[in-house]
């Protein structure tokens, strides 16, 4: 099949199931469930067949709209980049497909939940696939607005509505930036086209701007959660389980690094530095947060966070050696940032998707408990998703041999080779990463169980542990190494890996060796099989300085409260005084007064109208003589 | 003395004030309606007196048909004051002020 017409399909299809689950199959959630998960299959297939089919860079571009000289075209630019973004979203996402059929069979409402993940597939899809930016944005908006449904699936609980609402507010503010950016670049610039941009960058016709970069860059710090817009993922744990996995783990949340690998020939050093901070205070931040959190999920969320913290980072990363090694040209070291933040965005949407699963299978088991100290001892109980789990938890604190430890060591490499400090940071935060991982699967898994529910866990049926094999077998195969994957789905993205030789790789090595072995014993050490939780119980007030997540969502809260409500109160006084009272109204006094004055002059004789109207005569007569 | 425009013109001018008085100065309907028709004569004179003096026939075929509309004109409006009468009784014009208020 032509290769314009099978990327079209891949658009079209989950379109066609979005609109046919939410306009005639709302009541039949069997029958919704069937077709979202065969068109999740289908894009499945067509992906494979576009990406293995060796199709690459094929022309695709229609125009749309024309404004005068300015065209808006929706086309579709397939490079080795998208293809790696489509094989993640697709495939993971059709693992996702079919464990939703397990985890939501039971919801009532079944037939919304699906029409949901579809219109989502559409939209991730369409930002893969897209071929400008300004197309990128529409569909940036609909993962959003897709994410917002899709959190408050339940949205009776007030809790979910409050997230999907927080969700979209704080998208809201990166997108604004986005949305500038992509102006500022389409002003200076003179095209959004990622192909035209590419070929000027390469011919230096480029305008070097440091706020285009930053402004697309917002989009991403929103899209991506990082630092200080980073409070919407937290809360959007309110929605079901595999929604968390497909888009706040695996595919959205990332498609905010994804944008800023597509957009990398318009970095400059300077906008790097700024990302390449953002990216590792949000991974060192999140890596806090996630230690003293109790619900399960929580724990994954500011996983994700460090983790993407972790991929913004190393984007950045690749300017600074712009600096420090000239012989190197500034493309191939910024390549070596793409190469890094694709190469673990990959890997992390197979183990966080398998994380997210498994915590929804053990959700499931233990009839919706989320709290891990009510848990203990499901390793026996759940002996399949305890293996995946174990296999995800190892993969992201870095076991060597498994997709966590390349993507991560990759990483490390390119900060020893550029910035100390950076390096420092992110492997304290790889230390936490392994600490805190360690204790929520000791807490799950192993001991006793605590409470009824998890005493009386159970394994879920074939489509809830089937997506958790799946998605081990990628985590154990989806990098590079002996038996990777990684190189065959990425094509030249894989070759822009940093690679450690000699001592380095030495150095590396040890480190990540280190740095597992010293978090997870701590933490394995550390915590008992107890309902309460054992730093709470050695340190009180520690504790609560790391619980309280440094106040950010207070500041905010204070800041919405008392500093811009005031400030929108004060502005609706002055408008319903100055505007509404004194012109508005004002105006119409106005009127009615010349209204009663008018009505004098009705007195209900006609002598007196004749003299109106001898009157009006000689005005008009001497208007028209020119007397005034 | 020669009668000229102006003569004319004076008359036409005369007729038509003596009609805008008695317009405003009467109460009765039917006297207000008589002088409404006067300043129509008067500017049908007007134009009598124009068309003779430039020699055309324009002013006087106007004229005919002012003639037969101001014919239709009192066959309409004497019905309308006839109708008043019965109706209210009066014809006096200060007493017909039902549309005040």
């Amino acid at each position: 099949m032509a290769p314009d017409l099978l990327a079209s399909l891949i658009l079209v299809l989950p379109l066609a199931s979005a609109a046919l689950c939410a306009l005639f199959l709302r009541r039949q959630g069997g029958l919704a469930s069937a077709v979202s998960v065969t068109a999740a299959a289908a894009i499945a297939v067509c992906s494979g067949l576009l990406i293995f089919g060796g199709h690459r860079e094929f022309p695709a571009s229609w125009e749309w709209l024309r404004f005068g000289d300015f065209a808006l075209s929706i086309g579709f630019k397939f490079d080795d980049l998208s293809a790696l973004m489509l094989f993640v979203v697709s495939f993971v996402g059709f693992l996702i497909h079919v464990f939703s059929l397990g985890y939501m069979h039971d919801d009532p409402a079944r037939g919304r939940y699906f029409g949901g993940l579809s219109i989502f597939m559409f939209s991730m899809l369409g930002i893969v696939l897209a071929d400008n930016l300004l197309m990128i944005f529409i569909f940036w908006e609909l993962v959003g607005f897709s994410s917002y449904l899709l959190i408050n699936h339940w949205f009776e609980r007030p809790s979910a509505a409050a997230a999907s609402k927080k969700a979209f507010i704080v998208n809201r503010v990166g997108d604004f930036g986005f949305l500038l950016g992509i102006i500022a670049c389409y002003w200076l610039n003179g095209t959004v086209n990622l192909s035209e941009l590419a070929t000027k960058g390469a011919s230096g016709a480029l305008v070097a701007s440091t706020a285009i970069p930053l402004l697309l860059f917002c989009g991403a710090v929103g899209k991506s959660a990082q630092m200080p817009l980073h409070v919407w993922l937290p809360d959007a744990m309110e929605g079901p389980t595999p929604v968390s996995a497909l888009i706040h783990a695996a595919t959205m949340v990332a498609a905010g690094i994804y944008m800023l690998c597509r957009i990398h020939v318009l970095m400059v050093p300077d906008a790097l530095t700024a990302i390449m901070w953002v990216g590792t205070i949000t991974a060192l931040y999140a890596a806090i947060c996630a230690v003293t959190q109790r619900d399960i999920k929580k724990v994954l969320a500011y996983s994700t966070l460090s983790q993407l913290g972790y991929m913004v980072a190393a984007f950045g990363l690749g300017s600074l050696a712009v600096e420090h090694d000239t012989a190197t040209p500034g493309e191939a070291a910024l390549a070596a940032g793409v190469g890094a933040a694709m190469f673990h965005l990959t890997t992390h949407a197979f183990f966080k998707a398998l994380l997210f699963l498994g915590s929804g299978s053990v959700i499931h088991g233990c009839h919706h408990e989320q709290d891990i100290f009510n848990m203990g001892g499901l390793a026996k109980k759940m002996p399949v998703t305890f293996a995946c789990f174990t296999i995800g938890v190892l993969a992201i604190i870095g076991m060597p041999g498994l997709a966590g430890f390349f993507s991560k060591d990759a990483i490390l490499y390119l900060a020893m080779e550029n910035n100390t400090s950076v390096f420092v940071i992110l492997t304290l935060t790889a230390v936490l990463t392994a600490f805190y991982m360690v204790r929520m699967w000791k807490l799950t898994f192993l001991g006793t169980p605590r409470t009824e529910s998890s005493a009386h866990a159970h394994e879920g049926g074939f489509t809830l542990w089937a997506p958790l094999v799946g998605l081990a077998l990628l985590s154990i195969f989806g990098a590079t190494g002996p038996l990777g994957l990684f190189p065959k789905l990425a094509g030249s993205i894989a070759t822009l890996i940093p690679v450690a030789h000699g001592s380095a790789h030495t150095t590396i090595l040890i480190v990540s060796l280190a740095v597992m072995i010293v978090g997870a014993g701590a933490a394995l050490l550390f915590y008992r099989s107890d309902k309460e939780d054992s730093l709470e119980q050695a340190s009180r007030g520690f504790f609560r300085v790391l619980a309280s997540k440094l106040w950010i969502d207070e500041a905010y809260g204070y800041y919405v409260g008392k500093i811009q409500q005031p400030f929108a109160r004060a502005l609706s006084f002055v408008e319903k005084i100055a505007l509404a009272g004194f012109i508005i109204r004002g105006l119409a006094g106005v009127a009615g007064q010349i209204g009663i004055g008018a009505r004098a002059l009705h007195v209900g004789n006609v002598h007196v109208y004749v003299y109106w109207f001898l009157i009006g005569v000689v005005l008009f007569w001497s208007y028209a003589m020119g007397l005034f | 003395m020669t009668v000229g425009l102006d003569q004319y013109l004076f008359l036409s001018a005369l007729l038509f004030a003596i009609g805008f008085f008695g317009v405003l100065a009467r109460r009765n309907a039917i006297v207000i309606f008589m002088s409404l028709e006067l300043m129509l004569m008067a500017s049908t004179l007007a134009l009598v007196a124009f068309s003779r003096f430039n020699g055309t026939y324009s002013g006087n075929v106007f004229v005919f048909f002012i003639l037969a509309i101001a014919a239709a004109e009192v066959a309409v409006g004497l019905a309308i004051i006839v109708a008043l009468f019965r109706h209210r009784k009066t014809v006096m014009v200060d007493e017909l002020n039902a549309l005040k208020n």
